[in-house]
């Protein structure tokens, strides 16, 4: 079914009203040289029927988080979320609806963004916060660009803890652009300040450092950023985990100037990498160079407090190649998603998830250092994630667990972590889904595999 | 025709607005709650603790009343016509919601090893070679997150081409003035400099091109990026010979496929020679726009430019099954955290795969005729400076309209706008392509009574500005709010509420 309505007598009709007498005529404008004549080469239509058993079909055979026990994080994380999360969102006046352009006819989705940017502002302890980026990856990227823009300068200094996707995005968005990424290298798992001030120079536009890093290492943004912030105009840039705002120092707690991270954990299901939502927050003072939508607060011509699209002379449909990105969609929906999360929880509430995924993370780390060879390969504190070194190859332990329906970590190796030895590292992240009893079964696994 | 009476169905001054969550905050009341701790506790360390201490919650009934009413104060496609011009506010089909849902699909770590995710791996292979035949391309990659990131990926692999091959100084790109404000924006953002091609009656200029071209420098030209349909809504007749302009420069023709709903299964755009394209799923494929995203802009290119494709690229193995190829020794690298927006490109190919390659062509043909068949009827009214069917000059699946003989009786554009909010009518694109112009798109999916009921919208706000202009003036009435104060947002923005 094409999801069309007009019948054979409605389509002759139309043709009259027009003047034509086949749908051709309207097509005759291409050269016949290049009509399609023969048609697609594709499968033919199902009914619906048909589509959800083709659909139930291939669903059924993929394993993951719902019929799995899932310990994997490294970016994207098994959290808990409300039901009434996709109730709300999938509404059709918030479903079906598009950017908010007509200020009358959109006040819904406009409220909600400027609700959802300040919540993002006020998780990060930040001035602003934008109506978000496509994914973390993307959103370190404009971070990134967003200081290069402020400063007119061409260097970044960039953590080697930063996560590995986020890096080579970096790589790919900078390549074109004459822009000098320096990667500092960590120690024992983290970088050191003095790592950020032998790097620093008055070239440098930010200081890229993520907390809870790749390893799941909780990194000293007070020192590095305060490194960063001994050379005038260098923006200190937190990439931050939004559970880990609720209950460790937020990157405005830590003097960030821009905090750039993914925001799945509030409210978003792991949909295999996407869709996601990029969140990008900063002070004031960066607000003209913003990228992506922004929704501000006014009146309207009665004095009514009413929302709309704002600084849009910042945006790509006015300002072409001199706009602050080419970003045009944000991820409206699924920004809702975490705002609604955000709004059901509350602070205390995500607090709450918070303090478990650090209790459950600690406990499984006790556990798991309770096994003989099996170690925590850093001293530094960690949040909901943290690297172990398997007595024997990961891939047996990974491949062991998977038959016992655990998806067990995600393995270093293979992941083209920077600068350390990709031997047998498993990065393990534990949620506030996960119950003492999964803990204790993947601690049995462990054993089992390596007596 | 119906006159229309505008019911009160609720007085504005009457209606409250919806207090902000920070003003409904309650204490010691949450929204949802968490079990108890069931491990031994770790103390966090006193200098490490902080936190977000200022997100309010409230009552669980009362987050689902505050969202529910914030609904409320949406037009929508599936309540109002929404004849958004270039942003194909097409149906969103509901079992694509159901499909997307699944948790075998909705419960998948990106990270996870192929052998757990066949499923989802075959959904992906089958939508990558689907969008490669209704492109008549050689292969797609599906990671781009939106048209604009899919323009981005795509000149990036142009520029990488050429850098390959000995040609690094091919750095400018042609883009024609009434191109998407992304094209010269996602150069911009790879690099490149844009250098501005005229349009003439909605069509390239071709004396225009050869003589930027000259201007540039053949040997300086990475690509001409053109939209087709046009953004004015017209196909390019020319468009081989612009294909063929472009490649005797050297340079690569890349296609915007934000128009594509004109063309499935009647045109390819690799047999009118272009090089690269995007496609946006949530215009061409029916995904939900979802009040601005997501998105999901994946790329097709030739064979040549084919080896430069971001990484990871999901591939079918010898023995059918399928895995992510993680390697390609020419890629640009990555352009996203993970995967693609897997979610959004479930519906996709559950689109593709009701309709049919009959379906798509029907698809595109209605789409085309919808379109036609309102600026037929409006036309005595609402000025088209393109359309002129009695010379064989019709439209693709949008139309443009510069109603200026309205505007001389004293109204402006977005007052004709605002009346059409009073209607239930979503206005359409305005002042783009051109200045003072609507652009309107049906789409395919209304009924004729749907359309009937926008001309007879159309032509009664045309009778209000004759027979009493204030009303049109001082639209809209019947809306949720009064006309916004844009100016005084830009210029001393709030864009959070303040502490």
């Amino acid at each position: 079914m094409d999801y069309t309505q007009l019948n054979t007598n409605q389509r002759e009709e139309m043709y009259a009203e027009i003047g034509i007498a086949s749908i051709d005529e309207l097509f005759d404008v291409i050269p016949s040289e290049i009509q399609c004549v023969e048609g697609l080469d594709l499968m033919p239509a199902l009914s619906e029927l048909e589509l959800q058993r083709a659909l139930s079909e291939m669903a059924s055979h993929n394993h993951g988080a719902h019929d799995m026990t899932c310990f994997m994080g490294c970016g994207a994380y098994d959290h808990f979320y409300p039901a009434l999360i996709d109730q709300l969102t999938n509404r059709a006046e918030f479903l079906t609806s598009y950017t908010p352009y007509q200020a009358e006819a959109s006040q819904g989705s406009l409220q909600a963004f400027f609700e959802f940017q300040t919540q993002i502002a006020r998780l990060t302890g930040l001035d602003i916060a934008n109506a978000s980026l496509y994914d973390g990856a993307t959103a370190v990227a404009e971070a990134a660009l967003l200081a290069i823009n402020s400063t007119r300068r061409k260097e970044v200094l960039v953590a080697s803890t930063l996560q590995p996707e986020y890096i080579a995005v970096l790589r790919t968005v900078l390549s074109d652009l004459d822009i000098t990424i320096t990667v500092l290298e960590s120690t024992d798992g983290k970088i050191a300040p003095s790592t950020v001030e032998a790097n620093m120079s008055d070239e440098v536009a930010g200081v890229i450092v993520q907390s809870p890093n790749i390893w799941g290492v909780i990194e000293d943004w007070d020192g590095c950023f305060s490194e960063a912030h001994k050379t005038l105009k260098t923006a200190a840039i937190a990439v931050f985990n939004p559970i880990a705002c609720g209950v460790l120092k937020t990157p405005g707690e830590c003097s960030a100037d821009i905090a750039a991270g993914e925001g799945q954990p509030l409210g978003n299901p792991l949909n295999l990498g996407g869709p996601y939502l990029g969140l990008l927050a900063a002070k004031e003072s960066y607000i003209r160079k913003m990228p992506g939508r922004l929704v501000g607060m006014t009146n309207d011509e009665d004095g009514r407090r009413v929302f709309c699209l704002t600084l849009q002379t910042r945006e790509q449909h006015i300002r072409g190649a001199k706009a602050t990105s080419n970003v045009c969609t944000n991820q409206g929906l699924m920004a809702l998603r975490a705002s609604i999360f955000m709004t059901a929880l509350g602070s205390d509430g995500i607090r709450e998830i918070a303090t478990q995924c650090w209790n459950k993370a600690h406990y499984l780390a006790q556990e798991i250092t309770k096994l003989d060879g099996w170690e925590l390969i850093f001293d530094g504190d960690f949040f909901n994630e943290f690297t172990v070194k398997c007595p024997c190859d990961v891939t047996k332990v990974v491949d062991f667990c998977k038959s016992r329906g655990v998806l067990c970590g995600v393995a270093a190796a293979g992941r083209r972590m920077h600068g350390l030895s990709q031997g047998n590292e498993l990065i393990i992240a534990v949620t506030e889904k996960r119950t003492k009893h999964e803990i204790d079964t993947l601690v049995d696994l462990f054993g089992e595999v390596a007596p | 025709m119906t006159t229309f009476d505008v019911t009160k169905k609720h007085s504005r001054g009457d209606r409250a607005t919806e207090p902000l969550i920070f003003e409904k905050q309650v204490d010691d009341v949450v929204g949802v709650d968490l079990p108890p701790l069931d491990v031994p506790e770790t103390k966090i360390p006193t200098i490490m603790q902080g936190g977000s201490k200022t997100l309010p919650t409230f009552g669980q009934h009362d987050v689902m009343a505050h969202y529910t009413h914030l609904s409320d104060r949406n037009f929508s496609v599936d309540g109002n016509f929404y004849p958004l011009g270039s942003c194909t506010m097409k149906h969103n089909p509901r079992i694509n919601e159901w499909g997307a849902s699944l948790p075998g699909f909705a419960c998948l770590h990106p990270l996870q090893d192929d052998d757990t995710i066949q499923g989802a791996l075959r959904l992906l292979y089958e939508t990558r070679t689907m969008l490669e035949e209704i492109s008549g391309m050689h292969e797609v990659s599906l990671q781009p997150a939106a048209g604009a990131h899919g323009e981005f990926t795509a000149l990036k692999v142009i520029r990488a081409y050429f850098a390959d091959h000995g040609q690094p100084e091919r750095t400018v790109v042609l883009a024609a003035d009434t191109a998407h404000g992304t094209n010269p924006a996602s150069c911009t953002m790879c690099g490149a400099s844009v250098q501005t091609v005229r349009t003439s009656n909605g069509q390239t200029d071709l004396d225009h091109l050869q003589e930027v071209i000259a201007d540039v420098g053949a040997e300086n030209i990475a690509a001409f990026m053109i939209t087709n349909p046009s953004t004015a809504g017209l196909f390019d007749s020319n468009i081989k010979k612009i294909a063929d302009i472009v490649h005797s420069a050297g340079a690569k023709l890349y296609l915007d496929g934000a128009n594509m709903n004109a063309m499935l299964g009647r045109v390819r755009p690799g047999d009118f020679g272009a090089d690269a394209m995007h496609y946006n799923t949530h215009k061409t494929f029916s995904t939900p726009h979802g009040g601005g995203g997501p998105g999901s802009g994946p790329i097709a290119v030739t064979e040549e430019l084919a080896p430069y494709l971001p990484v990871p690229q999901v591939m079918m193995a010898d023995d059918g099954s399928f895995y992510l190829d993680r390697d390609r020794e020419k890629s640009i690298g990555k352009v996203r955290s993970f995967i693609c927006q897997f979610g959004v490109l479930v519906r996709c190919w559950a689109y593709i795969s009701a309709c049919g390659p009959n379906g798509l062509r029907n698809v595109s043909e209605t789409a085309v005729l919808n379109a036609n068949y309102i600026a037929a009827k409006l036309r005595e009214r609402y000025a088209m400076p393109f359309f002129d069917p009695q010379n064989g000059n019709y439209c693709a699946h949008e139309f443009v309209t510069v109603p200026q003989q309205l505007l001389d009786k004293g109204v402006t554009l977005i007052d004709i706008a605002k009346r059409m909010i009073d209607y239930g009518v979503h206005p359409p694109t305005m002042h783009w392509p051109i200045h003072d112009c609507f652009m309107v798109e049906p789409t395919e999916t209304e009924s004729k009574a749907a359309l009937d009921s926008f001309i007879d919208v159309m032509l009664q706000i045309a009778d209000e500005i004759d027979s009493d202009i204030e009303l049109v003036l001082q639209s809209p009435q019947e809306s949720d709010i009064a006309r916004a104060d844009e100016v005084s947002a830009a210029r001393k923005p709030i864009i959070a509420y303040p502490k």
